[in-house]
């Protein structure tokens, strides 16, 4: 075992991965012999004692701790695994070797082939290069400083979110729950029948929601070290479903069922733009694996001449008369319009000749012209029209869209905040919404320019309308979600503009404190018995201190106050964001946006920690009954309000650029970013002081603002339930996106089918009601649908009647028939052969 | 003795047909129409025989055919006297046109 993953220290990962995937087999497993086994129950026998075993009524606890134990165990591989990472000394292709692995024979459809890897170790022997095969797909995992980094965040805080969850979850260890929220939500519909006067009674789903969790887990887990975008792919559908499965855990309420489909139903839309990336690198690339693809539309380092003039670019040129025997040819552009091109050269994944290296440029060695072979091997250059390239790019950036809830497809995440606090937590922090930063920032360099544009734009606009909503928002979960969305902005927008490392510093730090929030926010719900408006709370800090002081410490480092985690990386992301808008000064929105939102955050934070925690109480009765949650809530906070503070530290501690989690994320950065953003990074060198001055001067500035209006001034609870401005209002009904959305998309999608559905309504189907007059059928449909069929039916039934009059019976005129036949047939073959 | 040749023998087959049709199509007595169908197959078995002798390809199989298709006779006879029977308890006539039965 030790030999083992001691070739292939990956393999930890791999061990890692599969763990939660463990639990939730044995869950699975043992729910699945319960309820097999319920209706044998106090029958004796075989069967019974099996169902008392694996829990009888009561939800069993064990299995949900054995989660939490493999969770654990987890995260303990992951942390190993880090720290394996940044201590292995090995480089090059052995480092390759040691930290991944690839099954190529588990689907394919074509021959089988060397890899090219393989295939360049082995050249010697056999020398005729393997054809690029699509039709492959392939497990694996590869582990670089990002992975190694995000895995050892994701395991650590689902860890932590598992216990606080053994506490929160408490009330799903009955035999009987009764859901209250389903009362309300459904009035009238219990009014009727057996349920008259009883409240909605439920078996508790301790279990249930665990084996959810290690699923989810183990989805995210695979993503991260997937090294393929298949298998992200797979992943990233599996996240989708169990957040489905989760946002609606409560699937009696009517409002989390609809939240689910919505979660579900939207991501849909993003991942139908992943496949249409997919589907394109699939046909014009050859591979999905991430470093082939790489490979294949970046220029190489070097070619045999030494370093290559364009080393890491996207090398663009014109489609040019064809070779005579009818090969494409494509010629690059005049030197000084290098970069423009309607086609996208395509990179040999292996040099034919390792000691003759050619790289496309203008020295003396220039290769000028591209032939496109016919069949495509892993040898050989190719082409892709540039536009499609781009497609692929913004396919991809849409299924990222979609889970990381970008504008347009934004609204599902407030609406997720019908699931339990710590899955909200899990969703917000570590995994799904994590998934789509983080896969955009693994397939940076398939991005083209314009895809990057896009990105920026985007983000930025996400971050400022997120971050406006959230300013008025009541409700403690909302108000979290929101900045959430915010928070994702940012990331995006500092992806675009060509921050790559701010932006997944971002994901890792914005995961501790989000995480960290979002639990206090469920701790301050379950010490409220489950109230979640914050015009009803104010002075809990000395009801529950700790929950008050980590609060506080993850809305100090969200609003990017120095020295805390997220300072370090908003910093920077400003950082980029300014350089980027100096250097290219007609997208200087790109700059104001977020500069702007840092002020936004800071106050929209404050205003929902004084609202909740300081004060005078606005309602007493939620007061009163209010209190601290037990430790195996508390400690996960205490734990991850550390994280908060120190996790991107680095020295010296008041240099922000000197993160020691940065410098981490840098080593894996693809050498494309630097390429691309070669000028914002100087710039962005020379201005960090003013972005990172100017950012903080506007979030003190928005804190002074809600402290002067949330403690200085205390707010009434009628003040703040008042209808307000116009503002105001357009900023509480979210700008109106869910009813645009209601109004353009699906109203008219409805209404369609319900026309279709009247069109092809045919009262004649079904017999009318007895005493009423059989309706005539409507005319589209006889035109149509039925009439059609109806036709082909009755124009069968015509011939088969004529067909009866030849049938006589008579055997003489059967035997006329036969014989007059026979004459005709020899006279045509007669006249034929004449 | 002089060699006939084969068309004589084809002409022979085709006059037997021709009678063997016509007396299926115009009898309406069913040993009547019996009677046509053995003038059809007979017809059949001239052919065949003159074919195995002037063909030297079909010298076997000529022969072997022919007594095939006279067993054949004797089978369909012999079932064909047995339905006629039958129709004839039940309808108490051999009159063809009276079965009609099967008409569609």
């Amino acid at each position: 075992m030790l030999n083992w993953i001691d070739t292939n220290p990956g393999r930890i990962y791999l061990v890692a991965t599969l763990l939660p995937l463990v639990a939730f087999t044995l869950l699975l497993i043992g729910g699945g012999i319960r309820s097999a086994c319920r209706p044998y129950r106090r029958q004796g026998g075989f069967a019974d004692s099996l169902y008392w075993i694996f829990g009888g009524d009561k939800p069993l606890k064990t299995g949900a701790y054995l989660a939490t134990v493999l969770m654990a165990l987890a995260a303990v591989l992951g942390v190993t695994g880090l720290v394996l990472v940044l201590t292995d000394p090995s480089e090059g292709s052995l480092r390759e070797d040691r930290w991944a692995e690839r099954l190529t024979s588990w689907v394919h459809l074509g021959p089988d082939l060397p890899t090219p890897t393989e295939w360049d170790r082995k050249r010697e022997s056999d020398p005729t290069p393997p054809p690029l095969v699509a039709l492959k797909l392939e497990l694996g995992y590869k582990i670089d400083h990002l992975a190694a980094v995000v895995f050892a965040m994701v395991t650590v805080i689902s860890t932590l979110i598992f216990i606080f969850s053994l506490g929160y979850m408490q009330d799903e260890t009955e035999v009987v729950v009764a859901d209250h929220e389903v009362d309300r939500q459904t009035v009238g519909r219990h009014a009727s029948g057996p349920h008259v006067g009883q409240h909605f009674q439920r078996r508790g789903r301790f279990g249930r929601f665990f084996l959810y969790l290690s699923l989810f887990c183990f989805s995210m887990l695979n993503l991260v070290i997937a090294d393929n975008l298949f298998q992200v792919f797979v992943s990233w559908e599996l996240v989708g479903i169990c957040s489905f499965l989760l946002i609606g855990f409560y699937y009696e309420r009517p409002s989390a069922s609809t939240a689910a489909n919505k979660a579900f139903i939207i991501n849909r839309v993003g991942d139908a733009g992943f496949l249409v990336g997919i589907m394109i690198a699939w046909t014009y690339l050859g591979t999905l694996n991430f470093e082939e693809m790489f490979t294949r539309v970046r220029s190489p380092i070097a070619d045999s001449h030494g370093v290559a003039q364009f080393p890491n670019q996207l090398i663009r040129a014109n489609a040019a008369e064809p070779y005579r025997d009818g090969t494409p040819r494509y010629e690059l552009p005049p030197r000084d319009e290098f970069g423009t091109g309607s086609h996208l050269i395509l990179m040999p994944l292996v040099p034919e000749e390792p000691s003759h290296v050619h790289s496309p440029g203008y020295g003396p060695h220039r290769d000028q012209d591209f032939a496109v072979p016919a069949s495509q091997n892993v040898t050989t250059y190719g082409a892709i029209p540039y536009w499609l390239f781009v497609v692929m790019g913004v396919g991809i950036f849409l299924g990222c869209v979609g889970k990381s809830a970008q504008v347009p497809l934004h609204t599902w995440l407030p609406d997720a905040m019908e699931g339990p606090t710590p899955v909200s937590a899990l969703i917000h922090a570590a995994t799904m919404v994590a998934a789509g930063v983080y896969l955009v920032g693994r397939s940076f360099p398939l991005f083209a320019p314009e895809v990057l544009l896009v990105i920026a734009y985007i983000g930025a606009i996400t971050l400022f309308m997120a971050a406006t909503i959230a300013l008025v928002q009541t409700d403690i979960k909302r108000v979290l979600a929101y900045s959430t969305c915010s928070q994702l902005g940012f990331m995006m927008l500092a992806l675009g503009v060509g921050g790559w490392v701010a932006g997944l510093l971002h994901l890792i730090t914005h995961a501790f404190f989000k995480a960290l929030l979002f639990l206090c926010s469920g701790s301050v719900i379950h010490g409220c018995h489950h109230e979640q408006d914050i015009r009803k709370m104010g002075g809990l800090r000395h009801k529950m201190p700790i929950t008050a002081f980590t609060m506080l410490v993850g809305v100090l480092a969200i609003a990017g106050m120095p020295l805390l985690s997220g300072w370090y990386s908003k910093d920077q992301i400003i950082a980029a964001a300014m350089a980027y808008g100096l250097d290219h000064q007609h997208h200087f929105l790109l700059f104001l946006l977020p500069v702007l939102t840092t002020g936004l955050t800071a106050f929209y934070m404050f205003r929902l920690w004084l609202l909740t925690f300081t004060g005078s109480p606005r309602d007493t009765q939620v007061h009163e009954h209010a209190q601290e949650s037990p430790r195996v809530m508390t400690i996960p906070l205490i734990v991850l309000a550390v994280f908060s503070i120190g996790v991107a530290w680095g020295w010296p501690l008041w240099n922000a650029d000197a993160s020691y989690l940065g410098e981490i994320l840098k080593k894996s950065e693809p050498a494309a970013v630097a390429v691309a953003f070669a000028h914002e990074h100087e710039t962005a060198h020379h201005y960090h002081l003013a972005a990172g001055g100017l950012a903080l001067i506007l979030a003190i500035i928005g804190a002074g603002l809600a402290f002067h209006y949330f403690s200085r001034r205390q707010p009434t609870p009628e003040t703040m339930s008042a209808p307000g401005g116009a503002g105001y209002r357009f900023l509480l009904n979210k700008w109106y996106w869910d009813e645009a959305y209601d109004k353009g998309l699906v109203r008219p999608t409805i209404q369609l089918a319900q026309a279709a559905a009247a069109a092809d309504k045919r009262p004649t189907d079904a017999p009318p009601p007895p005493g009423e007059p059989e309706l005539p059928p409507k005319r589209f449909d006889l035109l149509t649908v039925d009439g059609l069929l109806n036709t082909v039916g009755q124009a069968v039934a015509g011939v088969g009647r004529w067909l009866r009059i030849v049938q006589t019976g008579q055997l003489r005129m059967y035997m006329l028939a036969l014989a007059l036949t026979a004459v005709l047939l020899l006279g045509i073959l007669t006249a034929l052969t004449e | 003795m002089t060699e006939l040749g084969l068309q004589p023998f084809l002409a022979l087959s085709a006059f037997l047909f021709a009678c063997g049709v016509v007396c299926i199509a115009s009898k309406r007595n069913a040993i009547g129409v019996l009677m046509g169908v053995e003038l059809v197959l007979n017809a059949a078995n001239v052919n065949l025989v003159a074919f195995a002798r002037y063909n030297p390809a079909f010298q076997l199989e000529g022969q072997v055919f022919t007594l095939l298709v006279i067993v054949l006779a004797a089978a369909e006879a012999a079932v064909a006297l047995a339905i006629i029977l039958n129709f004839y308890n039940n309808h108490a006539t051999v009159d063809v046109d009276q079965a009609d039965e099967l008409k569609g």
